[in-house]
């Protein structure tokens, strides 16, 4: 067993690290202050070609892997949590969505112009009385001639305001549900009848762009089916599936910054005559994070190594994401503690993080939903079907 | 009565050595001169005082070498900071573009000499100049050099010089030695060596060099009018004056930073003053630096923004209040008030 | 248009622990990265490629065994062709004297070279010899410590600090000087002068993937064993004293004042 990072992977690091520290630390509490997107460090890592790291080359990607992805949202997540959000929904589910489901046509009209950075991709699912109940949306894709007419408002969007390509669900046959009645389409944002509705205003990862999506009777060609008819819904939580496991290594990144700067602290602060690292209980709070860290680390890059070498991974990914984003935010907490009064202020990073933590055990599949997929995956190999 | 009995007992003890000494054509530390300002530079002078101590303990004879346009009166200066013999090239030239350091004719009179006289240890000051002719002279003669030296000792038994070398700018050094290949070449560290005590009784006659025309390949073309360096963040800047609500005149903390060449900052209080911009707040909650020179200036000090300056190499702080807890981080304290400091430190700083 | 460019590397020396009370040096996190002043050549080097077509070669600054990171990431940032030496020199990082002449043989291989840039100043050791012997090998004029460089037909253009005081005839402030040079020349460039670009992605994870992206070359075919034999050695370590902190200045204003003069003055340079 080899656990040791590859030549490339190793200075696919070291190249987004620099990044990371160059271009986006510097943006970090200014994104968070002012409610905005970096766009200048989107195109900054479109022109690098991260936007599309795990994608073939031959698609305009980088051909780095689900490693390379795991690497780049570990070091995004490890400065700025609200960038690494908008780049995950790009990546990880929006042209993803593309890259497992699309035909070849659809793959070179729009999975390459997102890999090459040059436009921007959203996922779009979640609607007002459809979260965690995904396959209860009520968006409806009628068809008309050659082409589907979408109507319908999607809401908690990522990217959705500002995105060139979205892949959205909706109901071709309410008839038949989850299986057969829901379909997958590409959608261009300058078709007519697609409109940004209102901007949620967050506690958290506000560098990022969280909107309501209007479809007023959008006009889509045939030729814009992802996927096949009435399959939509399962081709969609493929793409969820692996998305949980690159949220698992943002999450990573968010703990691991969470621990130097906890460490950071302990050896700085002095009270009672001494620094913090020499109370026991400091101590006790950075082993436990330290071990929680190294933990998810091994668990998210095994799952990627799983992912790049073709094995099963639904399991092992919700795992990810359900360990992760509770090690992110426990790591946060005793980080904030740590820190006194000053991991209140707003002038310091761990307040944001703080912020920015809690997400993570919502999105993309709540927590609770992530224990029923391991729950049934784990009973599904012993025989037992879990009632749903 | 003339003279003094102590002039003349002087001028009797130091003769100027003649060419006899130049003629065996054997060894000798050589010190080839910087010329700074129309005077010889101090790294000069520092160099001789180093090549004296080497010279006394092997047993050979300082020389001195100077190059340029009109510096055949400097030569006195090298005689009184310890050297027994001068050379002199002066180089004439149609335009004066020649007064500067110009490689190619140095090199072709430094070469002749060297090559003449078979130096067993080369010092240049580690400047433009010096650090372009040491390795041009260094790669002719198959000799080894050691660049930016503090300090130096001998390996008696060899006749080879141990320099110590600084690493990452200072953090430790490592000593470094030429055992076999000759002459060595060295280049000192301006202000590594102590200046030599300037005895103005020492005198002598230097020797005129020939030059042969050689044509410089370098041409000086200007001025670049309207380059600009890469502006240098606060985080990275290598030298900062910091101004706390105590330091009184903020104009003071502009002229010395100025003084310092240093960028200027200060804590929140010097914020709440008015007198920063909040980018320039030094603080964890605000800016982090690392400078190799760090003034504070009627800066408190307290935890959050002692934490970030944790990497300043050298910290000097001046504050009214002895208890102030900036003194327990700073190198060099003075309990002063910055109004009465500053005046007289920006003077000297000259 | 061919240029030649240098790249050293160095352990960063943000994973280095100096104890001075121990005189013990630790090296907790170790990593090499580019010699920033080389870094700063290359992308001298890549930005004179831009646009035209010209080729880079990327050399090394001293023996890199196995480890031809720096080589890699010239190419992952544009460089056209790698080199690395296969060999033994005795004793980096003093090996300059004997790297200048393997360096020269290795050009003289390549042929036709217009340009080679390298960094002015080594990181760790402070040494800035290796451009100049290897112009003095050459036989070609030098450019050191530049900010810009520029090609411009046949010549060079550069932009170096020289304050006036040493700049002879040509007067006014600005201490920044045009040295112009006719090719071919070396010009070493002073770190931190220019904004380093970043990687190809793509082309990084090809490079790194590509064993045979690095062609190697035997240095024993480029120069004499006799050749390959050190100049200089290391004879040990020193240690600057411990870091004595809260030194109160007593004394009369003016004396304070002085003492604090010098010390800043000793340090700012």
């Amino acid at each position: 067993m080899d656990f040791a990072f590859s030549t490339e992977h190793r200075a696919l690091r070291r190249l987004i690290r620099e990044f990371a520290e160059n271009e986006v630390e510097p943006l970090a509490a200014e994104i968070d202050r002012e409610g905005r997107v970096p766009f200048e460090t989107l195109g900054k890592l479109g022109q690098i070609g991260l936007l599309g790291v795990c994608f073939p080359q031959e698609y305009g990607g980088m051909g780095a892997g689900e490693i390379g992805y795991c690497i780049l949202m570990e070091e995004l997540g490890r400065v700025c949590t609200s960038t690494a959000t908008t780049v995950g929904a790009h990546i990880g589910i929006g042209a993803m969505s593309i890259y497992l489901d699309g035909n070849e046509e659809q793959k070179r009209k729009y999975l390459t112009p997102l890999a090459r950075g040059e436009k921007i991709g959203a996922f779009v699912l979640t609607e007002a009385n459809a979260g965690s109940d995904a396959a209860a949306i009520r968006t409806r894709a009628v068809r008309e001639g050659d082409s589907y007419i979408l109507d319908g408002t999607k809401t908690f969007n990522t990217n959705g305001s500002f995105a060139d390509i979205v892949t959205v669900l909706a109901v071709t046959d309410p008839t038949l549900g989850a299986r057969g009645g829901i379909t997958a389409f590409i959608v261009e944002s300058d078709m007519p009848g697609f409109q940004v509705g209102t901007h949620e205003n967050k506690m958290g990862i506000r560098g990022s762009s969280t909107a309501e999506l209007i479809f007023e009777e959008v006009r889509v060609p045939q030729e814009n089916v992802l996927g096949n008819v009435g399959e939509g819904f399962v081709s969609f939580m493929k793409t969820l599936d692996l998305g949980r496991l690159t949220l698992g290594a943002a999450c990573l990144g968010g703990a691991q910054a969470a621990l130097d700067w906890s460490v950071r602290w302990a050896r700085t602060r002095r009270q009672f005559g001494e620094e913090l690292a020499h109370k026991q209980s400091v101590q006790w709070m950075i082993a436990d994070m330290a071990t929680q860290v190294e933990a998810l680390r091994s668990l998210v890059y095994r799952v990627a190594w799983m992912v790049d070498t073709g094995q099963p991974f639904t399991q092992m990914a919700a795992m990810c994401k359900l360990y992760g984003s509770e090690v992110a935010s426990r790591a946060i907490d005793v980080a904030l503690q740590i820190h006194g009064g000053l991991g209140l202020s707003r002038d310091f990073l761990i307040e944001r993080f703080f912020r920015d933590a809690r997400i993570a055990e919502i999105f993309e599949g709540t927590n609770e939903i992530q224990r029923i997929v391991i729950a049934n995956n784990i009973f599904r190999r012993h025989g037992v079907r879990i009632r749903p | 009565m003339g003279d003094s009995y102590l002039d003349l007992l002087m001028a009797q003890q130091e003769e100027a050595p003649t060419e006899e000494i130049a003629a065996e054509g054997g060894g000798g530390i050589w010190v080839v001169a910087d010329i700074s300002d129309g005077a010889v530079a101090p790294v000069t002078l520092e160099a001789l005082n180093a090549a004296r101590a080497l010279a006394d303990a092997l047993g050979a004879y300082v020389y001195g070498v100077l190059l340029g346009e009109g510096v055949a009166d400097l030569a006195q200066t090298l005689y009184q900071a310890g050297a027994d013999a001068v050379r002199v090239a002066s180089l004439t030239a149609d335009d004066t573009s020649l007064a500067a350091f110009v490689l190619e004719p140095y090199l072709r009179v430094l070469s002749d000499l060297f090559e003449a006289e078979q130096p067993e240890v080369v010092v240049f000051g580690a400047t433009r100049a010096g650090g372009q002719l040491a390795a041009r002279l260094a790669q002719a003669f198959g000799g080894g050099l050691i660049e930016h030296v503090v300090a130096v000792s001998l390996d008696e038994a060899t006749r080879t010089v141990q320099a110590s070398v600084p690493i990452y700018g200072g953090e430790y050094f490592e000593i470094v030695a030429c055992p076999e290949a000759r002459p060595q070449f060295l280049t000192i560290e301006p202000g590594a060596f102590p200046a030599p005590f300037l005895d103005t009784y020492r005198t002598g006659e230097p020797a005129l060099l020939e030059v042969a025309p050689v044509e410089p390949r370098v041409r000086l073309a200007g001025e670049a009018e309207g380059f600009e360096p890469p502006a240098v963040p606060l985080a990275q800047a290598p030298v900062i004056v910091a101004a706390g609500r105590q330091a009184g005149d903020f104009e003071l903390v502009r002229q010395l930073a100025h003084a310092l060449g240093a960028q200027v900052a200060g804590d929140r209080g010097a914020r709440d003053a008015g007198w920063i911009e909040a980018g320039q707040v030094i603080d964890v909650r605000g800016v982090e630096v690392a400078p190799q020179v760090y003034v504070a200036v009627g800066v408190r000090g307290d935890t959050f923004h002692n934490a970030a300056i944790e990497g300043a190499e050298f910290i000097a702080a001046i504050h009214p209040d002895a208890n102030a807890p900036i003194f327990q981080v700073a190198d060099l304290c003075i309990e002063a008030d910055p109004k009465d400091v500053l005046p007289a430190l920006i003077e000297a700083l000259g | 248009m061919k240029i030649v460019v240098i790249l050293g590397r160095v352990l960063d020396p943000a994973g280095i622990v100096v104890n001075r009370r121990r005189g013990r040096i630790f090296v907790n996190r170790e990593e090499y990265v580019m010699q920033p002043a080389d870094a700063c050549a290359l992308e001298a080097a890549l930005q004179i490629k831009d646009g035209s077509d010209a080729e880079v070669i990327a050399l090394p600054r001293g023996l890199l065994p196995d480890d031809d990171d720096v080589l890699r990431q010239a190419l992952s940032v544009g460089a056209d062709r790698a080199v690395n030496f296969v060999g033994r020199i005795g004793n980096p990082p003093y090996g300059d004297g004997v790297m200048a002449r393997v360096l020269a043989a290795a050009i003289e291989r390549l042929g036709e070279t217009d340009l080679i840039l390298t960094g002015a100043t080594t990181l760790d050791t402070g040494q800035g010899q290796l451009g100049p012997r290897l112009a003095g090998v050459l036989g070609w004029p030098q450019v050191v410590d530049a900010w810009a460089v520029r090609v411009a037909g046949d010549h060079v253009e550069t932009v170096c600090h020289i304050p006036p005081p040493l700049r002879g005839g040509l007067g006014g402030g600005n201490p920044y000087t045009i040295l112009e040079v006719d090719l071919s020349a070396v010009v070493t460039v002073h770190p931190g002068a220019l904004k380093l670009r970043y990687p190809d992605g793509a082309r990084l994870i090809n490079v790194y993937r590509d064993e045979k992206a690095v062609e190697a070359w035997v240095v024993t075919d480029l120069v004499s064993e006799e050749a390959l034999q050190p100049l200089l050695e290391k004879r040990g370590r020193d240690f600057p004293p411990e870091r004595e902190r809260s030194v109160r200045l007593e004394g009369a204003p003016q004396e304070v004042v002085q003492v604090l003069a010098s010390e800043l003055r000793k340090r700012v340079g």
